[in-house]
């Protein structure tokens, strides 16, 4: 089977996904304690005024239509109006979207390359000396729990050194990487011990492949071997978990954004579970589920390109 | 040392070489030499120290290993190589080819570029040139459609094809000496034949000198002009290959030649009872779904027929023979027999009944009547328990004594399959193979079966313990009037055992009949090209048949 022809297979079975995920989102708000229209009117309101918020959300319909119209609205892209900030949850989510993004694409930029070679490094002499450091550094960095490393990370480069903000985003490209670097530093620390751990499995695993002792017998030279047969051959599983550790920060870089008050989207999480922003929530779940979707596709694209096998 | 006698310098002179892992010393003291245009062939088991020998004079063993004496190649000690001159002799002066062509294959790279990337590494080709000639090797190693063939990937090339292309990527530079180690291995027998002949038919033309590794002497026989006999490291034997074969002077070359499948027949067990059949199977067919996973409606969803309609019969004490290349069907046959496998159409009948309609009690004395031997004895045997509790198992679960009779039971019939009692508190994998099979065989033998199902029991095996094992086999059988299926892809075997045998071709059954009629006069083409392509020892007169020493 040709790429495009499994790209064109995965767009289809997007489909069913998505109507799952908008299903799941619809009824997460529905079954949540608290009624949102007595919430609007305020603690005080008459029976009245709340029956009139009902009928004005629709909220008084049977459920099957209530979720037609979301189903709708959402097609034409249309996720609700927040409670809170009276404002489409669309336009709330782009404008806190692009700091999560930039400091997703950050932490990859930092945790990439210091994997490579670190994996490199411990498998070249699996047990030496160096493998040993990296993994005992690295179970250090793992057991750290960030928001104690963003805390003292603040403390100690921002106050004390004074060196970069400890909040913020920052305005234009140059201030974004000044602003977010420690919150990408943090997430970086417990990124890339996983990963070095993973891709120096693989790397052990593939130095004993037949195909490498091939290569050798072919007069290929131990440089050769490993950038054009040990290192594609191995990268797939990394890759793979890579693109979990990304949904997963998407959606969950709560911590570190509270921390270091980014506006991300994080924090827009907290905020609108804090106060109770049902239609927040609910875009924002669909949004993450829908990033984690794309994220998956994209791997499995990626670990398509790379290995034949896959294209099956 | 017949390099003495040619005026030639060798191409290649091993001489002193010993090679140790940590204190274990797995080649001592091992010298040969190799003339210009000559194939050798370097015979023994697994554990000879053959792969050793060969890889120390490529240098691609673990760093862990010591190599000492002298290999020469044309004069040039290779063992004082430094790294960058080694990279420039392998693939270039020295071609290597392996077992298994599938795991030596890149998977993630096109053939053509396998094939090309030594060409452009050694002679200094551009990529699209290389790619170029990475086609024509493939045309001159056989391949149809090489174009095409050059864009494919390792996984949609069957074994012997992945084996051609490895051939095509160790010629391309044109080196002196090519290795073959175990080449024909993994392969089925018609397609061994085929890459034998491409071997002989490359030496024939370029005068290429090679290395063959087996532990098949009929395969070294074949092809090689002379031939080194190793055991545990050692030379045992070493000259012409007419010499070693009908004058063996090394009692351990005497046991290898007379373990050759088809030098020996084993007197079978008494004539067949003719009446009922033991077993029938009628028009028996098995399909497999072909997967498509999620929304794979869109595809072709035809299934795979493993079997298609087969007819078979086995007469009680009567030795059967099933062969057949892998996939023809055989496995799932048996599978299908002690139902592992359920059958799609057709039918099982044990002394006219039908196995699949069995249930509860009926089906436990089926299993009982019928017990099935394994191809992986290591697989097949639960790696936790003791051997003596492996072949006792069976005997208290099917309630037949309890534990403390069932375990005198097993040492009985673990000395039956002349084990010795020392190892009965042992685990499988501190066992060799061929002792590992013979635990099988006494727990497949322990509920005293009518039928036991033999499948592929000996391909793991060693061809000196292969002739144990079927020895045993047939003094089982004698001793215990056991009817007996025995599958395997191997005609030799399989007409030196059985009195009659069917042979398999994808799913059906194209020949049947006596043992000896079939391997002497084959009617279908199939059948005729299997035995064809045996490789077998030249069936010299008279070979001074020695008892084991």
């Amino acid at each position: 089977m040709s790429l495009l022809q499994l790209i064109a297979r995965r767009l289809l079975q997007l489909i069913g996904v998505l109507a799952g995920i908008s299903l799941v989102t619809f009824l997460l708000v529905h079954m949540a304690p608290g009624d949102p229209a007595r919430l609007m009117a305020g603690e005080r309101a008459s029976p009245e005024t709340i029956a009139a918020i009902r009928s004005q959300y629709g909220l008084d319909l049977p459920l099957w239509r209530q979720f037609l119209t979301y189903l709708t609205n959402l097609v034409s892209g249309d996720i609700g109006l927040s409670l809170r900030f009276q404002r489409p949850v669309s336009q709330l989510i782009e404008q806190f979207m692009w700091p999560t993004l930039f400091l997703t694409g950050y932490v990859l930029c930092l945790a990439i390359p210091p994997t490579v070679a670190l994996a490199i490094l411990g498998a070249r002499r699996p047990g030496g000396i160096a493998d040993q450091i990296i993994r005992l550094v690295g179970i250090a960095g793992l057991t750290i729990p960030v928001f104690w490393l963003g805390i003292m990370m603040s403390r100690f480069f921002g106050v004390s050194l004074g060196w970069f903000p400890v909040s913020g985003y920052g305005t234009g490209f140059a201030g974004h990487l000044h602003h977010l670097f420690l919150p990408a530093l943090s997430t970086a620390i417990w990124l890339v011990p996983v990963l070095t751990q993973s891709l120096r499995a693989a790397l052990i695993e593939k130095t004993t492949a037949d195909f490498v002792t091939a290569a050798r017998a072919q007069g290929a030279t131990e440089r050769q071997i490993f950038w054009q047969t040990m290192l594609p051959n191995a990268v797939l599983p990394t890759l793979n978990l890579l693109g979990v550790m990304v949904a997963f920060m998407i959606g969950g870089a709560i911590i570190v954004e509270t921390v270091y008050a980014v506006p991300g989207l994080g924090t827009l999480m907290v905020n609108a579970l804090l106060g109770r922003d049902y239609y927040v929530v609910q875009g924002l779940t669909l949004i993450f589920a829908v990033s984690t979707v794309l994220i998956t596709l994209m791997v499995d694209l990626l670990t398509a390109f790379i290995d034949p096998r896959v294209r099956l | 040392m017949s390099g003495l006698e040619t005026s030639k310098p060798p191409l290649l002179e091993v001489k002193d070489l010993s090679v140790s892992f940590g204190g274990f010393a797995a080649v001592k003291n091992v010298s040969f030499t190799l003339q210009p245009g000559e194939i050798l062939g370097i015979v023994g088991e697994s554990g000879s120290g053959k792969s050793v020998t060969c890889r120390a004079v490529m240098r691609l063993l673990a760093a862990t290993a010591r190599a000492e004496g002298t290999v020469a190649l044309d004069g040039r000690d290779l063992l004082t190589l430094s790294e960058d001159e080694l990279c420039a002799v392998r693939g270039r002066d020295i071609g290597m080819i392996f077992q298994n062509p599938a795991s030596h294959l890149d998977p993630l790279r096109r053939i053509g570029q396998q094939v090309a990337a030594p060409m452009i590494r050694h002679l200094g080709i551009g990529k699209r040139e290389g790619l170029q000639r990475a086609v024509k090797l493939l045309e001159d190693v056989g391949i149809y459609e090489p174009e095409k063939r050059a864009r494919s990937y390792p996984h949609e090339f069957s074994g012997g094809m992945k084996q051609r292309a490895m051939i095509a990527a160790a010629i391309g530079c044109q080196p002196k000496l090519l290795i073959a180690d175990e080449p024909t291995t993994a392969l089925d027998v018609t397609v061994q034949a085929r890459i034998l002949e491409l071997l002989k038919e490359l030496n024939r033309k370029t005068g290429l000198a090679m290395i063959l590794i087996s532990h098949d002497l009929g395969v070294v026989a074949d092809i090689c002009s002379r031939v080194v006999v190793m055991r545990n490291g050692e030379v045992v034997e070493q000259g012409p290959i007419d010499d070693v074969i009908n004058r063996p002077r090394h009692p351990y070359t005497r046991l290898l030649i007379e373990s050759q499948p088809g030098r020996k027949s084993y007197g079978t067990a008494g004539g067949p009872d003719r009446g009922t059949p033991l077993l029938s199977v009628e028009n028996l067919s098995v399909t497999f779904p072909a997967g498509q996973g999620l929304l794979g409606g869109f595809g072709s969803s035809n299934s795979f027929r493993a079997l298609d309609g087969v007819d078979l019969e086995i007469n009680t004490g009567e030795t059967v023979g099933i062969v057949g290349e892998s996939g023809s069907g055989k496995s799932t046959l048996a599978r299908s027999i002690i139902r592992l496998n359920t059958p799609s159409g057709g039918a099982i009948r044990l002394d006219g009944q039908d196995v699949g309609a069995l249930g509860g009690e009926a089906l436990t004395a089926f299993r009982r009547r019928v017990q099935m031997v394994f191809q992986n004895p290591y697989d097949s045997l639960n790696p936790r328990m003791t051997i003596a509790e492996a072949v006792a198992e069976p005997i208290w679960r099917h309630g037949i004594a309890d534990r403390k009779a069932a375990r005198k039971e097993a040492d009985a019939l673990l000395e039956m399959v002349e084990l010795p009692s020392s190892l009965r508190d042992r685990k499988p994998q501190q066992l060799s193979g061929g002792q590992c099979q013979r635990v099988g065989l006494a727990r497949a033998l322990a509920l005293k079966p009518q039928l036991l199902i033999a499948d592929e029991i000996t391909s793991a095996l060693d061809v000196t313990t292969q002739a144990q094992i079927l020895e045993l086999l047939v003094r089982l059988q004698r001793e215990r009037s056991l009817t007996l299926l025995y599958i395997s892809h191997d005609l030799a075997v399989v007409s030196s055992l059985c009195q009659r045998v069917y042979v398999f071709k994808a799913g059906r059954v194209v020949e049947q009949g006596v043992a000896r009629q079939v391997l002497s006069a084959p009617r279908d083409p199939y059948t005729q090209a299997l035995v064809g392509a045996l490789a077998r020892l030249p069936s010299a007169g008279t070979i001074p048949l020695h008892n084991r020493s």
